[in-house]
């Protein structure tokens, strides 16, 4: 049983979406499907953010980007702004400065030796002065084309959704077909292990952060063209649920483990509950509380069992 | 003492057999300790000799056998028994905490748990501290106010055990290589310590591979070999070169297994060094052929993992010689310490094998699964694994087959040269046999092998062995010459390099510059005449009553976030549990003082329970505090959903008193960095609060709880918390739940401006203090000179990187 359970730890999140759904149905007062695919669609950034932050985490030694939120918000400006010139110019360069940031991380972290945590912290606040100085001389409106894209909607399915689903599938090959994968769990498990097996830690860890960032930007890119344009507080909704659906999708705190899947029923959970608290007409206040107890809990209950073993 | 006739042993090992599965680490072991005689105890390396010890010390309980204490038969021996018998170790790696100096390691064992305790209690016990050290070893000159980790490890030594000997009702002390880092005049102070311990009765078991010592100064002889007894002798009827023989058995000729002679074909070197110094090795003079295995080999630690570590990071720069090293080939390491080195704990056999033979099973750029499987079920079928398939998890395994794993891995890269450091530590017999087999064939493959083992026999495989001793090769033997007995010969050989004597020498200038408070200071001195220089006035009571003003809620987060700093930890929260504690004090407290009590003591008893949550689950701190903030938040968004509310007025009226001379906001900093100062520093408990970010074990071992002392951090930050909300509040003359969030990441960046450690244990109040108000004048200065307030994030952020830059470069300086 316990081995089922490790060993597929989406069923965690999967369980809590279905509960989740069926309590906002009794609240409602009927079944509908619909909220499960608005939800699909909603956690759309939340989700990119909570992959990305599961690549970094699974590098091990407590490594995690806090700078992601900022990295969002400069990618949303920056697609916004060379949208006017180009759609796939603005598209690629925001995932390349998202991925350029989380290279700085990266260096940072291993060769100035600053833990990860400091280090994003820091790097975080540099890239949101980096946009509050560079937001006002730039311009805010998406590309109506990719607009009109990403809000497609195919028998439920939106287009986000659907560019999530892609990018977990091309993640979960990365990460558990290829070398690198392999290498990224090795390290993040034991890093002195893994220079032993004639991993290069250095090089693993910092494409960690260069890939977690770069999902930031595209997460931006896609969350500019969704709310219609870049606003500067636009990375901080994201925070929570995206940290929540990385744990609870089963990356392990301390590193060497992860799960695509579980990640990406995780951040559908986290917004489920945000509908469910909405649906029941909670204050803003009660939200917060309720998300942030819940996220205590859950760490409690799954985050723990693995980092006593280690 | 010499031990009268028919007395009955103090306690008694009888016939104990310690197996770890299917090693025999002990077999039959008989000891008897008698009170007062001093037990040289010898044995070659593996002989078993710390097993035996912490059998005695109740660490590991015995397979089979029996423990006597005074002729009676323990039924349960665990550590807590061991402790009530007397029995004492000072432990080779070293149970201190280095953060606290060297009077608080003592007063941490000997001082009484009560709350108050009587004044001078520090002086009593730097006193007794000085009179211990300074009865144990005359002349030792170690200073007791310093901390441990500015002593040399000579030094180090003598404390560890000078606190040894604090055990109460002493009555067995165990010694493990006592003298390893100790100069000649204080080993001969240690011996007569020794002797003193036992007239007074105390037994010693001293173990030690320097044998003229053992000689001098113990009664009795014993060996050990291969878990065994070998046999007792009587140091005054024995010569060193005896003992010597007497440890590598009779040594003579090699019965050597005709391992394959054919290995001329190819005699390209694969690796070699010349004259290399450095990382604690001399001199070093090697080389390695292809088609031949080397070993080396000499006591545990005498720099042979250095050598092959050494080794091993040159595959940078393969085929360049690089200081007198040069690696010709490519190089794979099969480690021995297993549960640190080598195995990944969360994957199976399969993943263990093939992670060093990725490109092996790559097609394209994906892993192919069939390929993968094949080669480990390969190395799988050729180890004889005993495991239920390729697919079990690598931690159900024996010691012995994950060291298979870890040698499918290392042999199967098809690296051309590789090292094995001690692959068959707690390895049974028959896998060994199968590892010395798969070498010998890589061997025939024409690759070469180096091997590193602690065993001394295990080295007869070899073609050739280099012997060290204290970071030198001592002896290289070829051959037929290479046998048990020739080992230990060179392993106890003279060395030519003079041993480096620490010795730190620090004069005043010195001292300030390393003092941890230097960098806030001048940052606050620095600020504070920018400032000055900017607008002159504020230089003026009225001036820095202003200024100062808006500093003290961030000294207050800050010195908050310290308290939890100092455990190790880090709270991501404190913004919003600062806006909570604003919302409390700004409407609940003016409308209701009693609900506004409440509210505050039930905020620092969260505090508390965040702290023992995080100990009890053992959860990262920061994924607790980031998901405890939103609870923050949540609570203060409930009872202030929009700004309002006031600031009560007796706040008020305390923060904007007209203090004579020093304006108030100066007076509540200060204020508020003595007693920080005054918890961690002079109150008796502050040494336990700074030892669980240093050394939690050492802090336990001393009797007192972790948990509680997690809690009472965590409770004296929040205490903080509370603080810095009212002075906020007073600041801000309102409560909103939103205007604080700031303060998170700058009270990290004011802790590390200040001075402390992330890693935890060492926090300075003084320069936390200094920081923040350093930090809040940034922020002014940066107003003043027009620049756009946007840029003042960026600038803190800068800030932080280039203080841990600093402190980076900084600590290479000192050399560590």
């Amino acid at each position: 049983m316990k081995k089922i359970m490790t060993k597929y730890a989406f069923i965690w999140p999967l369980f809590g979406s279905i509960v989740l759904w069926t309590a906002i149905s009794a609240v409602s007062g009927k079944f509908n499907v619909g909220q499960v695919f608005s939800s699909a669609k909603l956690c759309s950034f939340a989700l990119l953010l909570a992959l990305g932050q599961m690549i970094v985490v699974t590098s091990g030694e407590g490594a995690i980007d806090l700078s992601q939120q900022y990295i969002l918000t400069l990618a949303a400006y920056i697609s916004c702004d060379l949208m006017q010139y180009n759609v796939i110019l603005g598209i690629v360069a925001a995932v390349a400065v998202g991925a350029l940031c989380g290279l700085v991380n990266g260096l940072v972290n291993i060769y100035l030796k600053v833990p990860a945590m400091i280090t994003t912290l820091a790097t975080g606040y540099i890239i949101f002065t980096i946009v509050l100085v560079l937001a006002p001389g730039m311009k805010t409106l998406p590309d109506q084309g990719l607009v009109k894209f990403i809000n497609l909607n195919a028998g439920g399915f939106s287009m986000l959704t659907v560019i999530c689903l892609i990018v977990a599938v091309v993640l979960a090959l990365l990460l558990y077909k290829t070398k690198y994968g392999k290498q990224l769990h090795a390290v993040g498990q034991k890093r002195l292990a893994a220079r032993y097996a004639g991993i290069n830690v250095n090089k693993v860890v910092i494409i960690a952060f260069t890939l977690g960032g770069a999902l930031c930007g595209l997460s931006g890119t896609l969350c500019g063209a969704f709310n219609g344009g870049a606003f500067q507080d636009m990375g901080t909704t994201y925070f929570l649920p995206s940290i929540a659906a990385a744990f609870v999708g089963g990356t392990a705190a301390s590193g060497g483990k992860s799960n695509v899947a579980g990640v990406c029923l995780g951040a559908l959970m986290m917004y489920l509950l945000t509908t469910f608290l909405n649906a029941a007409s909670l204050s803003v206040g009660m939200q917060r509380l309720i998300q942030g107890a819940v996220l205590v809990l859950i760490l409690v209950a799954s985050v723990s069992s693995d980092a006593k073993k280690s | 003492m010499k031990r009268q006739e028919n007395q009955t042993p103090y306690i008694e090992l009888c016939e104990i057999d310690k197996f770890f599965g299917i090693t025999k680490a002990l077999q039959k072991i008989s000891l008897q300790i008698y009170a007062g005689e001093v037990i040289g105890l010898v044995g070659p390396n593996g002989a078993g000799k710390s097993t035996m010890m912490k059998v005695l010390t109740g660490v590991l309980p015995p397979t089979a056998g029996k423990i006597m204490v005074n002729g009676k038969e323990m039924e349960k021996y665990t550590t807590k028994e061991s402790k009530e018998t007397g029995i004492a170790c000072a432990y080779q790696d070293l149970s201190l905490c280095t953060n606290l100096s060297v009077y608080e390691n003592f007063a941490l064992l000997n001082v009484d748990h009560g709350i108050f305790t009587k004044r001078g209690w520090r002086k009593n016990a730097k006193q007794e501290t000085r009179d211990l050290l300074e009865q144990y070893f005359p002349g030792n000159r170690i200073d007791v106010m310093k901390s441990v980790e500015h002593l040399t490890l000579a030094e180090r030594q003598i404390v560890e055990i000078c606190k040894t000997l604090m055990t109460e009702n002493l009555k067995v002390l165990i010694l493990d290589e006592p003298t390893s880092a100790l100069s000649t005049d204080k080993a001969e102070q240690l011996h007569k310590v020794v002797e003193e311990l036992s007239g007074k009765g105390v037994a010693v078991i001293y173990i030690s591979h320097k044998l003229d010592e053992i000689r001098k100064v113990s009664d009795r002889i014993v060996l050990m070999r291969n878990g065994m007894n070998s046999g007792e002798c009587d140091p005054e009827e024995i010569s060193t070169d005896e003992l010597v023989e007497m440890l590598g058995g009779a040594g003579g000729k090699k019965e050597k297994t005709e391992i394959c002679q054919e290995s001329s074909s190819d005699k390209a070197v694969a690796a070699q060094i010349r004259d290399y110094t450095g990382k604690g090795l001399y001199h070093i003079n090697m080389h390695v052929n292809r088609g031949e295995i080397v070993g080396i080999s000499g006591l545990v630690g005498s720099g042979q993992t250095e050598l092959l570590n050494l080794l091993f990071d040159s595959r940078k720069y393969r085929g360049k010689e690089k200081k007198g090293v040069l690696l010709n080939s490519s190089v794979s390491y099969v480690s021995g310490d297993r549960a640190s080195e080598g195995v990944f704990h969360l994957w199976d056999i399969f993943d263990n094998t093939i992670i060093g033979n990725l490109d092996q099973v790559k097609s394209g750029i994906f892993l192919d699964q069939k390929k993968s499987e094949e080669l480990a079920q390969t190395w799988y079928d050729k180890l004889k694994f005993k495991a239920e398939g390729i697919h079990s998890p690598i931690m159900s395994l024996s010691g012995g087959n994950q060291q298979k794993a870890l040698i499918s891995r290392g042999i199967a890269s098809g690296a051309e040269l590789i090292i094995l450091n001690d692959p068959t530590a707690g390895v049974d017999i028959e896998t060994k046999q199968e590892i010395y087999g798969l070498l010998d064939e890589a061997k025939r493959e024409g690759k070469a092998v180096i091997l590193y083992s602690t065993e001394d026999a295990e080295i007869e495989i070899c073609d050739r062995a280099y012997i060290m001793h204290e970071g030198e090769i001592t002896e290289e033997l070829k051959k037929e010459d290479i046998t048990v007995a020739n080992i230990v010969k060179a392993s106890f050989k003279e060395v030519k390099h003079q041993k480096v004597t620490e010795e730190k020498k620090e004069n005043v200038l010195q001292r300030i510059l390393g003092s941890r408070v230097l960098l806030p200071v001048a940052a606050m001195v620095i600020m504070i005449l920018a400032n000055a220089s900017m607008n002159p006035r504020i230089l003026s009571y009225m001036g820095l009553r202003m200024l100062v003003s808006s500093a003290v809620p961030l000294v207050f987060a800050a010195l908050g976030q310290m308290f939890i700093v100092t455990a190790g930890d880090v709270d991501m929260g404190n913004g919003y549990s600062i806006a909570l504690v604003n919302v409390i004090v700004g409407i609940v407290l003016t409308g209701n003082p009693f609900f506004g009590v409440i509210g505050i003591a039930l905020f620092i008893l969260c505090y508390a329970l965040m702290g023992a949550l995080i100990h009890v689950r053992n959860i990262p701190a920061i994924v607790v505090t980031l998901g405890a903030q939103f609870v923050w938040w949540g609570i203060a968004l409930v009872i202030a959903p929009s700004p309002g509310g006031t600031c009560p007025q007796w706040l008020l009226s305390v923060y904007k008193f007209e203090f004579p001379v020093v304006p108030m906001p100066i007076v509540l900093c200060i204020l508020a960095g003595t007693l920080c100062w005054w918890i961690l520093f002079r109150a008796k408990y502050g040494m336990v609060l700074r030892g669980i970010g240093n050394n939690a074990i050492a802090v336990e071992r001393s009797g007192w709880s972790y948990l509680q002392a997690k809690m009472v951090n965590y409770a004296l930050s929040g205490l903080m918390v509370i603080l810095a909300g009212m002075s906020y509040t007073a600041v801000c003359m309102g409560a909103d739940a939103n205007s604080s969030v700031s303060y998170c990441m700058l009270s990290i960046a004011t802790v590390i401006l200040g001075g402390c450690e992330m890693a935890g244990g060492l926090v300075t109040p003084a320069g936390v203090v200094c920081g923040g108000i350093a930090m809040s004048f940034i922020t002014s200065l940066l107003t003043s000179f027009r620049v756009d307030s946007n840029y003042q994030t960026a600038v803190t952020g800068m800030i932080l990187i280039v203080v841990l830059a600093v402190k980076l470069i900084t600590h290479k300086k000192e050399g560590r």
